[in-house]
């Protein structure tokens, strides 16, 4: 590393940190919200499940960049709200997040087998005790590895907050870019940095799954 | 009281297939590119030779743990910085390229190893040549396995052509930032295109879910329940 | 055990059950008295597993009445709980838990839904699994287990609950040969306690042994219905000699 950038190290540090905090939050809304949705898909009323598909299949096939310009120049002039890049960006990025959780929390629950709610209705159990005990232990096992995939996608779609002007890690290297005019190695330090957090979650992820499966 | 007017958009009209087609146009070479990125890769990652296998891994780690966004400016502003100029289009593409060459790789690579031994033997023992194995055999089989991701990758294709916009390239997205910007209407032109774009998607869905839907049909009987 | 010649525990009259068009069973009367066992066989396809599954509430019925200790069987209504409660079902493929332990699994229903002292159940179901023989693999889990040693475990939880009618839905199909004298042999001891049992199965052996009426189903009809000495023996229907031919000299 070259002094010149490498005298902005903290700049790149905190725009890590933020980075990660970031899309943390928007995997914890979208999980939230993904919850819900993945709920509608299976419930027996085909208004709520259409609702699902749709929310789903609406924010599955809006690129993020797009959402991001909605969210911070379209909501801001449309409802006269004064979106902070920061709201505007976890707002769109949690968009993203909970389509693709939905549909993390749907297979999830799918994948637990026919043959077990019916073992666990013949003991008398009502389907909130089926789903508690029975369904959902099976299917938070199921649903643990993509959602480290959804994590990883969220955090890699926060770089697009830097189109809105978040300063998170990849606008932090345009803006040492441009201050020292050095474009390669300030972008390759970024894509190091991203890779080193990915990589990182991915390989935490892998050793938790190692660790949910069922013999121990 | 902000008043909704979809018509404020008329002027920007004209050049908005244009913008379309490229947005097509882009995402259909990034896709023709990737799938030839993807089987050279999946070769590699199940090649007996150890460092084919290690560089294929090595490839589909890196590309997937960056984000594209990263990846096209180090293409079109880092490698100007050391002498090649490589103009916006053809950043956006080697980058969606070699993005969603790792997935493909992936997805050929599952494809492919999902097909038991016995399948190659069985083909080989009837006399098949390897073109004709795989052939008449083992892409018929993968074909079922990857249709489905292969669909979901495609869409993510043309969802990443969007970035094309933040180096210039005058694809929808473009279009979408300019009308806003211009007339103010960015509520309009956000959903204009949103619009645009959940048609692309799930077009490609629908062809996605009909191809499986034409695979169950040639199913055995014995294959389906 | 009731020595009084007792009305019906369950009582099944006219069932049907279509899926659509397809008619699954059509028009089904049985009666099953406190203490008996009784066996179900027929070719496969032929609605013996549905039945079960309608006696369990867990399939609507499109005619005739489901009557379980003078209470009708309704899929979807709130008194089939508390019916399926009293009723312990085993099915082919086990379906254990398998997030669960052994005696995890068999704990569950009881602490969870009839919600007893979680000490008083483990004592029970230490007491299951002696009487399964499965004392020393209570703490493993679903998939550390053989099959024969699941659908042991399968037993012990049905019978964690004090079910007053046992089901058994073709526990031996998906057992490997060697492990399938022990899931009998198991059955035939609860038989000897006077449970009442309705059993769908292949093993004529253990019908002729332990069963007090055997019953053949065909085209989901009942063909015939007699003690299983005598129809084994001495078949009347054409249909249930073709039958008991085919599996008897397999």
């Amino acid at each position: 590393m070259s002094p010149t950038v490498g005298a902005f190290w903290y700049v790149f540090l905190t725009g890590a940190a933020v980075t990660l905090w970031i899309s943390w939050l928007a995997l914890l809304l979208g999980g939230l919200v993904g919850v819900i949705v993945g709920m509608m898909r299976i419930s027996k009323w085909v208004a709520l499940r259409w609702l699902a598909v749709a929310y789903t299949e609406v924010f599955r096939s809006i690129p993020p960049l797009v959402l991001f310009f909605g969210c911070f120049y379209g909501l801001s002039y449309a409802l006269q709200l004064d979106l902070s890049p920061f709201a505007a960006a976890t707002v769109a990025l949690t968009a993203t997040a909970s389509a693709l959780m939905s549909e993390v929390v749907r297979a999830g629950i799918e994948s637990v087998t026919h043959g077990q709610w019916q073992a666990a209705y013949s003991s008398g159990m009502r389907y909130d005790q089926v789903f508690r005990y029975v369904v959902w232990p099976q299917a938070i096992r199921v649903m643990l590895p993509p959602s480290i995939g959804v994590y990883i996608s969220t955090l890699k779609d926060s770089s697009l907050a830097s189109i809105i002007g978040y300063v998170e890690l990849t606008k932090s290297g345009l803006l040492i870019r441009e201050t020292t005019g050095i474009s390669f190695e300030v972008l390759l330090i970024i894509a190091v940095m991203y890779f080193v957090i990915n990589y990182s979650i991915s390989l935490v992820g892998a050793s938790l799954e190692r660790k949910f499966k069922y013999v121990h | 009281m902000y008043e909704f007017n979809l018509a404020g958009l008329l002027p920007y009209i004209d050049p908005l297939p244009r913008a379309i087609l490229l947005t097509l146009w882009l995402s259909l070479l990034a896709i023709v590119m990737s799938v030839a990125v993807g089987v050279f890769g999946a070769l590699c990652r199940t090649s007996t030779n150890l460092i084919p296998r290690f560089l294929g891994a090595a490839y589909v780690e890196v590309l997937r743990n960056i984000p594209l966004l990263v990846v096209i400016y180090l293409i079109f502003f880092g490698l100007a910085q050391v002498g090649l100029r490589v103009d916006g289009f053809n950043s956006a593409l080697i980058a969606l390229t070699l993005n969603a060459g790792a997935y493909m790789t992936e997805i050929f690579r599952g494809g492919l190893l999902a097909i038991p031994n016995g399948q190659y033997e069985a083909a080989r023992s009837q006399g098949m040549t390897g073109p004709q194995l795989y052939r008449y055999v083992v892409f018929p089989q993968v074909f079922r396995i990857i249709y489905a991701p292969l669909g979901n990758l495609i869409i993510g294709i043309v969802i990443g052509s969007s970035l094309a916009s933040v180096i210039g390239v005058e694809e929808v997205t473009t279009w979408m930032r300019r009308a806003g910007d211009e007339t103010f209407r960015y509520m309009e032109s956000f959903l204009a295109v949103g619009v645009i774009y959940v048609v692309l998607a799930q077009t490609i869905n629908i062809g996605r879910i009909a191809t499986g839907n034409w695979l169950l049909s040639k199913a055995p009987v014995g294959a389906r329940r | 055990m009731s020595t009084e010649p007792a009305s019906p525990v369950l009582r099944i009259e006219g069932l049907v059950k279509r899926y659509g068009a397809h008619v699954v069973i059509d028009g089904v009367d049985l009666d099953v008295v406190p203490g008996q066992v009784v066996v179900i066989v027929g070719p496969s396809g032929t609605g013996k597993s549905t039945l079960l599954r309608c006696v369990n509430g867990l399939e609507d019925i499109q005619g005739g009445r489901i009557t379980f200790e003078d209470q009708p069987v309704l899929a979807r209504s709130r008194t089939v709980h508390a019916i399926r409660r009293r009723i312990g079902m085993i099915f082919q493929s086990f379906n254990l838990y398998p997030h669960l332990t052994a005696l995890e699994n068999v704990m569950l229903a009881p602490v969870k839904v009839l919600g007893e002292s979680a000490k008083e159940v483990e004592e029970r179901a230490r007491g299951l699994f002696r009487k399964v023989r499965l004392e020393h693999r209570a703490h493993a889990f679903p998939s550390q287990l053989s099959g024969g040693e699941q659908q042991r475990v399968a037993i012990a939880r049905a019978l964690a609950m004090n079910p007053h009618l046992l089901m058994f839905d073709e526990p031996t199909s998906a057992l490997d040969p060697e492990t399938v004298g022990d899931v009998l042999t198991v059955m035939e001891e609860l038989a000897l306690e006077g449970r009442t049992m309705l059993v769908v199965t292949h093993e004529i052996g253990f019908a002729r042994h332990v069963g007090d009426r055997m019953i053949f189903m065909d085209g989901g009809k009942i063909v015939e219905d007699s003690p299983p000495e005598e129809m084994i023996a001495n078949p009347r229907n054409l249909r249930t000699q073709q039958f008991l031919g085919s599996i008897l000299h397999h």
